[in-house]
């Protein structure tokens, strides 16, 4: 051996309890990263064989090698030693014993490849439980590799599995005594592949490969949209021609050699188990009686969803506060420790209020992942797909993109990260696209503020219903259709394509697992923090900046005047109170003239038709911090400080009160309010979202169209309500 | 018949395929080779997708997709 770790890679179906696998080998000692080139996620981590230390790395689960895009073109790269950045000294194969025939295919083609393959025999209980019996034995002499059955959730059979990795690692790759498929069509083939070093059966292996690969692009429905699985292999540029040509003088070549596989695959499935009946109920049957119900599905995943949700609204809330508690106060003991001056405020306003600001989505990310990890384990998820997709497929996309897309009602950072479960990178990336339309929870407070400083709570919409509810309803419902008709609109114009098959498994239920829950969630954590906190932190620096320099506003006369008044209060208490009303109209003072303050000034022109004057347009410049930022940055532009929120009565007195000067009419109006509220529903006012957005399409290209497109949205929706209200005569 | 006019329940085996694109290769490297026992379990509340059983597991496609699988209802039980 060489003197790096040996590196073992472990490939198997989704649910073939490959992950559960991973985990028990490596224990905590994982990381996470990205391959190369595509949006694809490494998983890596370390374990111990004895005395040698080895890398294992987790493979997105697969039922095929067939790749259908760059980003599925990975795995077959990586276990056929294409992949530079990671070289396999061995392959284990993670099959799931209750379901022979289709993990045998995988195995199959993993095999033809040749190197060192150990399997792993996974849920042999549940084998068990279904009259399943497995010999391990006779499959292993069938295959000619080690075959060694395991419970991996129970931790049972590790030993003997780490003894058999260990045995494999130290001898060299054996030869087959036969190849494990022969397709005589195919020589014609194989003699056009590259040599480069590798042997007759991985050439053959490569070869069917690649023909299957072309024949799966061969959709004349998706002609065209899809990525090129072989790009950046020029030198296969020879043997593409020849796959071609022959795959167009024998089109059934491809289905032919998966039949073939099968065969083989029922074949060593049938020598090595055996079917008794049943031992107890099938479960999954049962239960999907209910849950797959006319009714009773729709019904319970609709509980199932604001159950969700509600958890969401109920635990993250009070975290959110507590991590701007810490936050508040970290900062508040590092000004007391700190001399005062610009570095005090840099560290106190623009670094710990930053890290702040990254740490404060952590609990929505947290709880969503939790939720989603424990219904994807029970095997729920894919039943939520399987319920919607006639709803998704209407608007071109599938049903796995239902998740996602609903969980943009609480925040969009950690729906965009759920869309790793969408296949198909463009259905994806339309899915990331429309998720910030979703009306999200810091819109709220948002539509809170105007809604109580602007419209009378005491009307009454058909006799029952209050404006607010109505219009937050409306607010809701809107985002809906937004979202929706964006999707449409993207799928048959800029990410042009058919609605993508659902090929979807409905995996029996099972007991989902707390631990590997908590750990998801931990994980979804991590790569949140690493990956979009520093944009994020960057971001929140540079708005401070705008916002408070430069430092020395010129005050008004009047302030001064205030000053020297407060001078000589005599009373502690009332000096105390003036001082602070004080210090909130210099604050006000200083952020209009800060830099930030001037932009707001600049771009007055382009929000006026909008009904907006500067000083709302400062508020729209700081809440692309995030769009609750609205409300406090209002408290202090009109001098009330910044500690006000949605319910302060004095932010909505100033709102109510607020004159233009040049016009002396009232900047806010009913219609000034709608506006507002419509502009922020469809604004990407989110320096997070758009920093997610990069992390997962490994681009700015789509952050800055996301902005782009969700920019002018806002300001034709706000535009129209303001001026359309006008011209049917509202003020 | 293909395997999107299969009544639900019904077992039956896969004859061949109809076409040989894509979805179609993607579907038989599911499981739906010619040969295969297949049998309709369920059908989605809105009418669609279709919920088979095939090697001993259930997998969800579409009835448009159903549509290129030629099917052979077994002999019903006398």
């Amino acid at each position: 051996m060489s003197e790096r770790a040996p590196v073992v890679v472990l490939a198997g179906n989704p649910n073939s309890g490959k992950t559960t696998l991973f985990n028990a080998l490596t224990g905590l000692r994982q990381r996470v990263g990205n391959y190369a080139g595509v949006t694809v996620e490494k998983k890596w981590g370390h374990a111990k064989l004895g005395e040698l230390e080895v890398t294992v790395v987790d493979l997105p689960g697969a039922y095929s090698l067939v790749s259908r895009s760059r980003d599925e073109a990975i795995a077959f790269s990586v276990l056929s030693g294409h992949a530079e950045e990671l070289l396999p000294d061995l392959t284990l194969l993670v099959l799931d014993a209750s379901n022979l025939d289709r993990n045998l295919y995988l195995a199959l083609q993993v095999m033809e490849l040749g190197g060192r393959v150990v399997i792993a025999l996974n849920m042999m209980d549940l084998a068990g439980t279904m009259g399943i019996e497995v010999n391990a034995k006779r499959l292993s002499e069938q295959l000619e590799v080690p075959v060694v059955p395991i419970v991996a959730a129970k931790r049972e059979g590790l030993g003997a599995l780490e003894a058999a990795l260990l045995a494999t690692l130290g001898e060299a790759p054996k030869a087959r005594s036969q190849p494990v498929l022969t397709v005589p069509a195919l020589h014609r083939l194989e003699a056009a592949m590259p040599t480069n070093g590798a042997d007759a059966s991985r050439r053959q292996a490569e070869a069917t490969w690649m023909l299957a690969t072309i024949a799966a692009a061969s959709d004349a429905e998706t002609e065209g949209t899809h990525e090129d699985p072989l790009d950046g292999r020029p030198e296969l540029n020879e043997a593409r021609a020849v796959a071609r040509t022959l795959l167009s003088e024998q089109p059934q070549l491809a289905s032919e050699l998966i039949t073939a596989r099968y065969e083989r695959a029922t074949e060593l499935a049938a020598l090595a188990s055996t079917q008794r009946s049943a031992q107890g109920p099938d479960w999954t049957e049962r239960i999907d009686r209910v849950l797959l119900h006319g009714v009773g599905g729709p019904v319970a995943l609709l509980l199932v969803t604001a159950l969700v949700f509600q958890s969401i609204f109920a635990w993250a809330e009070p975290l959110m506060d507590l991590v701007e508690a810490i936050f508040g106060g970290l900062g508040d003991g590092l000004r007391s420790i700190l001399p005062a001056g610009v570095l005090a405020d840099l560290l106190v306003e623009g670094v710990v209020a930053g890290v702040g600001s990254v740490l404060v989505f952590l609990p929505q990310i947290g709880i969503l992942f939790f939720f989603l990890a424990l219904l994807e384990d029970f095997g729920y998820l894919a039943r939520a797909a399987y319920m919607m997709d006639r709803l998704m497929a209407k608007v071109g996309l599938h049903g796995k993109a239902f998740v996602p897309l609903i969980s943009g009602f609480a925040c969009a950072i950690p729906a965009i990260m759920a869309t790793r479960s969408i296949e198909s990178t463009r259905d994806r990336l339309v899915t990331i696209l429309v998720t910030p339309l979703m009306s999200c929870s810091a819109r709220l407070p948002v539509y809170a503020l105007i809604i109580s400083a602007l419209f009378t709570s005491e009307a009454r919409v058909l006799g029952v219903l209050s404006v607010g509810a109505v219009l937050l309803l409306t607010m809701y419902l809107l985002s809906i259709l937004f979202a929706v008709g964006f999707a449409a609109l993207f799928k048959r114009t800029l990410l042009k394509g058919p609605t993508p098959p659902l090929v979807l498994e409905l995996p029996p239920y099972r007991v989902p697992r707390l631990g590997s829950a908590f750990r998801r969630m931990f994980e979804r954590c991590v790569v949140f923090v690493r990956d979009a906190g520093t944009v994020i932190l960057a971001c929140s620096i540079i708005l401070w900046a705008l916002l408070s320099y430069p430092q020395h506003a010129a005050l008004s006369p009047e302030v001064e005047a205030r000053r020297v008044e407060i001078a000589f209060i005599t009373d502690p208490e009332q000096r105390t109170e003036a001082e602070s009303e004080l210090q909130a109209v210099m604050d006000g003072e200083r952020l209009r003239q800060s830099y930030g303050g001037r932009l707001g000034h600049l771009i007055e022109p382009v929000i006026e038709p909008l009904g907006y004057d500067w000083k709302i347009g400062i508020g729209l410049i700081a809440s692309f911090a995030a769009r609750e930022v609205l409300v406090s940055t209002l408290g202090l532009v009109y001098g009330i400080g910044k500690d006000a929120d949605e319910e302060s009565t004095s932010l909505r007195d100033a709102l109510r009160g607020e004159v233009d000067p040049r016009t002396g009419k009232k900047v806010y109006t009913p219609l000034v309010g709608l506006s507002i509220m419509i502009f922020f529903l469809l604004a990407c006012q989110c320096m997070s979202t758009l920093a997610v957005v990069r992390r997962e399409t490994r681009s700015w290209r789509w952050p800055a169209f996301m902005f782009g497109y969700m920019t002018v949205l806002a300001w034709v929706g706000a535009f129209v309500v303001y001026q359309g209200g006008r011209l049917l005569g509202f003020e | 018949m293909t395997l999107a006019e299969l009544e639900l329940g019904v077992r039956a085996k896969v004859v061949r395929v109809l076409e040989h694109r894509g979805i179609v290769l993607r579907l038989m490297e599911m499981g739906l080779t010619p040969g295969a026992a297949v049998s309709v379990q369920k059908v989605a509340p809105l009418g669609d997708p279709m919920e088979l059983l095939v090697r001993g597991y259930r997998l969800s496609i579409r009835r448009n997709e159903a549509r290129h699988f030629e099917v052979e209802p077994a002999e019903r039980a006398s």
